[in-house]
């Protein structure tokens, strides 16, 4: 029993076939993909990749979005085969350790992150080939990397296509932030994303716009973005970059948009700067490109002051709530139903329990597990119910609301799930940091260390000199992050941190005995 | 206005340090509280406003007012 992804692809492949399914920009040009189009690259991808020997295997991809990832990812998860997305801006150890831990034999690489290349296939034995995300034009790299066009032609050696994935087989396996600061490959069936698209209590015509702005790898992105999009026949419109997610606006006129709430307060920032003689109406079509009515917003919680401040400007925003192992959406407004301050109603395929406050999930989105982590998911899943390390309850209307998280993990406001020890490891090498730990703030890091003693007195280090070795070495450190792992605040401590009986340090106790952060 | 007061007045949107505060040393994300996000979206607005096209990768390696400023002055 169940429902796949490709039944829904399939379903909307002929119901919306002219449609236009994707745009996106190219040179200042506005380039499109109907839904017919779309369905047809998709089949020649997933025949292509049983016509190389595929079937069955692990895939990675590293891009950002483009019509080509999206197709490939779908390729992947239609056939038989499941898809590992991963962030192309992580260092290339992580992405090399998370290629092998995934058990990938083959890999979509976009052509900006070519320069990983020649590591992946160096340190990645089981990678038996690489496909490049682009037509044409690749270099003679080996035979083991290819272009999409390739993969695609190589669909002509499969006959018919190839048999349907059962609803209860692996489609895809996301990587997100461990509490032990290693992160972990969630297993999603396809009936794990199949339902979460079709519970989320949301519809608009065919040929509605979404502008995409989050990063594709995410869950969030792909399953409500793109895969809900795709269910509903939206034009699904990519920004290019985060430098002109206000430009891109106005140039696709997007009707809906999905939104962190990091986005959410810096648009806000614009609009509360603007000239106040400009009327709202103005200003919200300057902005947000004339069309825009709702976004949806999840990932981290939003201050529910915003709803209020961005409905002046005729822009419902919602708030829901997910994480990946729940494929992802749990709850969420819609325009319908919606209450400011919470995360909405659960969907109707969550059943929802309180455990010690902890907000507790079963039901057809959830996870199967996480990938060979056997201990993990049975710390995380006890017989069916999910352990969200959220915590929260239900008001009398059924809306759900969180206050507190149980599991030590750093949520920032642009969605990122981020595990202090995995950062602290790091830091830690550094022979000057004698204790570290960091703490999250609304949007950004702080590393809060106290130096080692003996450095500080072999070096005749002052405060001031401390203070600038650090931020030389943070510094350093942060050219090899992604924007969201940087550190953006640095509290040098006079004292050791606090410790428990078993010398370990008291983390919710880290911010007493310290100076004032220095400007 | 000066292309340096234009400049700081775009950065002012983003923080609570007025133009005329603003020290060229002065870090967008530890003294001006930028987002990642601010800052993208403020690179962003400096193509629109002076006309320029950024080099994204440089672009977000740029740590203080005075590196920004710069790096307008270049193209």
């Amino acid at each position: 029993m169940g429902i796949l992804i490709r039944d829904i692809l399939e379903e909307s492949a002929k119901k919306f076939a002219d449609i236009k399914a994707v745009k996106w920009l190219a040179k200042k040009e506005i380039q499109e993909r109907s839904y017919s189009e779309l369905m047809e690259n998709v089949i020649a991808i997933r025949k292509g990749l049983q016509a190389e020997g595929f079937n069955g295997k692990h895939i990675s991809l590293i891009g950002t979005s483009s019509v080509e990832w999206i197709e490939s990812y779908l390729g992947i998860i239609t056939g038989n085969t499941v898809a590992v997305p991963l962030d192309a801006g992580l260092p290339a150890e992580d992405l090399v350790d998370l290629v092998n831990r995934s058990d990938s034999e083959a890999l979509f690489l976009s052509p900006k992150n070519k320069a990983l290349l020649d590591g992946i296939l160096a340190e990645c034995p089981k990678i038996r080939k690489v496909w490049m995300l682009q037509e044409e034009g690749i270099e003679a790299s080996g035979e083991k990397t290819a272009s999409l066009a390739d993969l695609k032609a190589s669909s002509s050696k499969c006959n018919s296509d190839i048999s349907a994935p059962s609803p209860d087989d692996i489609a895809t396996i996301i990587f997100t932030s461990g509490t032990t600061g290693k992160s972990k490959g969630v297993m999603l069936t396809q009936n794990n994303l199949a339902t979460n698209v079709e519970s989320v209590d949301y519809t608009t015509d065919p040929g509605s716009i979404l502008l995409s702005v989050l990063p594709i790898h995410h869950a969030f992105c792909l399953v409500m973005d793109w895969l809900k999009g795709f269910s509903l026949g939206t034009t699904i419109c990519i920004n290019d970059s985060l430098l002109h997610m206000v430009k891109n606006m106005g140039i696709f006129k997007p009707d809906v948009m999905l939104m962190v709430p990091m986005m959410i307060e810096t648009i806000y920032k614009r609009l509360a700067s603007a000239d106040a003689a400009i009327p709202k109406k103005v200003l919200a079509d300057n902005v947000f490109g004339g069309n825009l009515k709702i976004i949806f917003t999840g990932g981290a919680h939003l201050d529910p002051f915003y709803i209020g401040e961005f409905a002046e400007y005729g822009v419902e925003v919602l708030e829901g709530y997910g994480m990946s192992e729940c494929s992802p959406v749990i709850s969420s407004n819609t325009p319908e139903t919606h209450k400011a301050g919470s995360i909405g109603k659960p969907l109707p395929n969550a059943e929802i329990k309180f455990e010690n406050g902890e907000i507790l999930v079963k039901g057809s989105s959830v996870m199967k597990g996480y990938y060979q982590m056997p201990e993990e998911t049975a710390e995380t899943l006890k017989d069916g119910w999910l352990h969200t390390g959220d915590k929260g309850y239900m008001d009398e209307d059924g809306f759900l609301f969180i206050n507190g998280r149980v599991k030590n993990l750093i949520i920032l406001s642009n969605g990122e799930n981020i595990s202090p020890e995995e950062i602290e490891n790091k830091l830690a090498l550094d022979a000057l940091v004698g204790e570290v730990i960091v703490t999250g703030e609304d949007n950004g890091l702080t590393a809060r260390i106290y130096p080692d003693q003996d450095v500080v007195a072999a070096k005749g280090l002052d405060e001031e000199a401390i203070k600038m070795a650090l931020q030389a070495f943070l510094d350093q450190y942060n050219k090899n992050q992604p924007t969201y792992r940087q550190i953006t605040g640095l509290v040098v401590r006079k004292n050791p941190f606090i410790r428990s009986a078993t010398k370990k340090i008291k983390r919710q106790e880290a911010l007493i005995d310290e100076p004032l952060p220095m400007a | 206005m000066t292309k340096e007061m234009q400049f700081k007045t775009v950065v002012a949107q983003y923080c609570k340090v007025k133009p005329e505060d603003m020290g060229n040393d002065m870090r967008f994300r530890e003294d001006l509280g930028f987002s990642s996000l601010d800052f993208m979206s403020f690179l962003g607005e400096l193509e629109d406003t002076f006309d320029v096209e950024l080099e994204e990768e440089d672009a977000l390696k740029i740590l203080t007012v005075g590196e920004a400023l710069e790096l307008l002055e270049k193209l």
